[in-house]
């Protein structure tokens, strides 16, 4: 049964999703914050921020796993997007911890992964904006093959003051591509921060809105309208999170399921259930880390770095010199 | 109603000799014809058809979903075409002049070169435009960029030298599955003693592979692009007085065929490396030390380099003269060595 307001406009699944989404990533947050205090992951992973309401945003487009669905750049501090795309607490703990088994076997950090069956792609790099270019290549191939998919980029507000993210958002103006970018405000804003994010989306023929402590349902609803929006024709959308602080953004996640109670869209039972799934998924990723190997030198950058093993100076091979030392006798120094 | 085939890809159907820029043409259709997944992007290259005419009625036949238009944005566009490539498409991303490809420095070296390395797979893109001095361009469309990218790990770069392998290597460059730079010589572009009369058949000329444009034993000289054909007119003067110059054309720059090059040093003892690039940092050093590691003990000489002088091209056309790399001082440094 629908009805409209409340939790219950929306399908069961959605709201349950919604509800088993925020309870991962609040305890991976917590799990993250807590490796990182302790000295088992750089300090820089004790600012980590799962908001709610960039899962919500993740959650309303298409995600499939056969690579037919939205495609995702999930963020380089804000992981939540990768789960509501598909990705396990474990893979998203082998990666930060630089396992092995992550993704990219170790070879490269940040917080995001690429999975394009899963509609992710990802990358942590020394430069923001970068990625509103690459996933506004993505809606151009979406449209050259006249698929109904979108982009969704988040980026973090720094983003904003690098030409990069500029020349993606012209780009993506100028050919009216099924783009949405996410502004994450979560972090401190750097010093020299003027951007006016309304009066810039205007200028790219952005459609634009500014989101604070917004119910979820309603988020979704918006990310919805926004996707369609852009498949549209009608160009990017640009979606701004204001910083809202860890308890005012769980609150969020607290309301919805309260909402979806007392409005009997679920169960009190289920519920509890939702929320002990989510847990029992991250703390099965966190004990079986720690039984996941390091990385391997050898298996890890052989294939990537060398296609051949390196040469040694000096052996003279064909034909041998008088001069040369053996080959031989060459194996096992150290150059 | 299909679009009328504009003639400069239209020689060798025809049974006409092509340019240098013709044969790029070519492959450009060629494989947009062959491919649905090939597509291009840059700054004018629909209605203008590009700065130098080699897109000159692709839009007309291929649509403006496939010969996209772009802002001036080189870095904006190298980086959307890398997203394309990963949804599976084949961008070729025609930079004006390579001179501005300095701004998609960022997205190339940081993005799409780590991308097999970070486990985001392969990303099959070109990046393909005019390089080099001799225009009177001066410092901002004159530059030779192949060593900016020549330090980074997953990029190959290519720089032909004759049509045959222009069209030849850029097909093969639009089918591997790894970013590829290609540069282009705008001084070869419409150089009458380019033209020449390709296959029939759809060919490719394999990436990383040299190619011995004149054989001899008594010196090696190493060179690409427009400084084959001053190489090749230096043997010419040298081999008047009896002296036989083995020219090999690298073709590829990254991977470097250090096979080719170290066979040839073996069997002539002398090496004199060629390029109009600038001289330090060049890939002259990166070849000496190679040929250091692999055939010292066969060299009877030291190893010398004829380059540009380490200055930003000039615009007059008597300093450019001077800035660049000419037949008589690579006739000179070849005398130097075959005295030794």
């Amino acid at each position: 049964m629908e009805r409209d307001g409340g939790s219950a406009a929306l399908p069961d699944r959605v709201v349950e999703d919604l509800l088993y989404l925020g309870c991962q990533g609040r305890l991976l947050e917590a799990v993250v914050r807590e490796m990182s205090g302790s000295g088992q992951l750089g300090t820089a992973f004790a600012d980590l921020d799962i908001d709610v309401r960039a899962m919500a945003i993740a959650r309303a487009m298409r995600s499939f796993a056969d690579g037919s669905g939205d495609l995702c750049h999930p963020g380089l501090l804000s992981p939540g997007p990768a789960l509501a795309f598909g990705a396990t607490p474990l893979e998203f703990l082998r990666h930060v911890t630089a396992r092995g088994t992550s993704p990219a076997s170790a070879r490269a950090g940040g917080l995001s992964w690429h999975d394009t069956d899963r509609g992710l792609i990802g990358w942590g790099g020394p430069r923001g904006g970068t990625m509103t270019q690459v996933m506004a290549g993505a809606a151009l191939a979406h449209r050259q093959r006249g698929e109904d998919r979108v982009a969704l980029v988040f980026e973090e507000r720094g983003a904003l003051q690098g030409g990069g993210w500029h020349e993606g958002m012209s780009l993506s103006g100028a050919l009216a591509l099924a783009l949405i970018v996410v502004v994450e405000d979560s972090f401190p804003p750097d010093s020299a921060d003027a951007t006016d994010l309304r009066a810039m989306a205007g200028v790219y023929g952005a459609d634009f809105v500014s989101v604070g402590a917004m119910e979820l349902v309603e988020l979704y609803r918006l990310a919805a309208d926004a996707r369609q929006r852009a498949l549209g024709g009608d160009g990017p959308v640009i979606v701004e999170l204001r910083p809202l602080p860890d308890e005012e953004r769980w609150a969020l996640h607290d309301g919805l399921a309260e909402a979806a109670v007392a409005d009997d869209t679920i169960s009190e039972r289920e519920r509890v259930d939702t929320e002990a799934a989510a847990t029992a998924s991250v703390e099965h990723a966190s004990e079986r880390l720690g039984k996941e190997p390091g990385p391997s030198p050898e298996e890890a950058l052989a294939p990537i770095c060398a296609a051949a093993p390196p040469i040694r100076p000096w052996p003279r091979l064909d034909p041998p010199s008088p001069q040369a030392r053996p080959v031989e006798e060459l194996q096992g120094a150290a150059w | 109603m299909t679009a009328a085939i504009p003639t400069q890809v239209a020689r060798t159907r025809s049974g006409e000799p092509a340019t240098f820029l013709e044969a790029i043409s070519e492959a450009l259709w060629e494989e947009m014809e062959r491919d649905e997944s090939v597509f291009l992007m840059g700054e004018d290259i629909g209605e203008y058809g590009g700065a130098f005419k080699v897109t000159r009625g692709f839009l007309a036949r291929f649509g403006a979903t496939r010969v996209v238009d772009t802002p001036i944005s080189e870095g904006g566009f190298t980086g959307a075409a890398a997203g394309a490539a990963h949804m599976g498409l084949r961008p070729v991303v025609e930079i004006q002049f390579m001179d501005f490809v300095s701004p998609a420095y960022d997205v190339l070296t940081n993005y799409i070169a780590t991308s097999r390395y970070r486990g985001a797979g392969p990303l099959p893109l070109v990046v393909r435009g005019p390089v080099g001095g001799g225009s009177r361009g001066g410092p901002f469309h004159s530059q030779n960029v192949e060593m900016a990218f020549f330090h980074t790990p997953g990029l190959k770069i290519v720089y032909p030298a004759t049509a045959r392998d222009a069209k030849g290597l850029l097909k093969s460059a639009i089918r591997d599955d790894d970013p590829v730079i290609f540069e282009e010589h705008k001084g070869l572009y419409r150089a009458p003693h380019c033209r020449e009369l390709l296959p029939d058949e759809d060919y490719v000329v394999p990436i990383g592979e040299a190619r011995t444009v004149l054989e001899g034993d008594d010196l090696t000289v190493v060179t690409y692009g427009l400084m084959v054909h001053r190489s090749l007119e230096a043997a010419a003067t040298l081999a008047r007085d009896g002296a036989r110059i083995e020219v090999i054309d690298l073709r590829t720059l990254l991977p470097l065929d250090e096979e080719a090059i170290s066979a040839s040093v073996r069997k002539t003892g002398k090496l004199l490396i060629v390029h109009e690039d600038t001289r330090t940092g060049g890939i002259a050093g990166e070849i000496a030390m190679r040929v250091n590691e692999r055939a010292f003990e066969w060299l009877d000489g030291p190893i010398l380099r004829v380059t540009a002088i380490d200055s930003p091209v000039p615009f007059s056309g008597e300093l450019e003269d001077y800035f660049l790399p000419s037949v008589e001082d690579v006739v000179t440094a070849a005398r130097y060595l075959l005295d030794y």
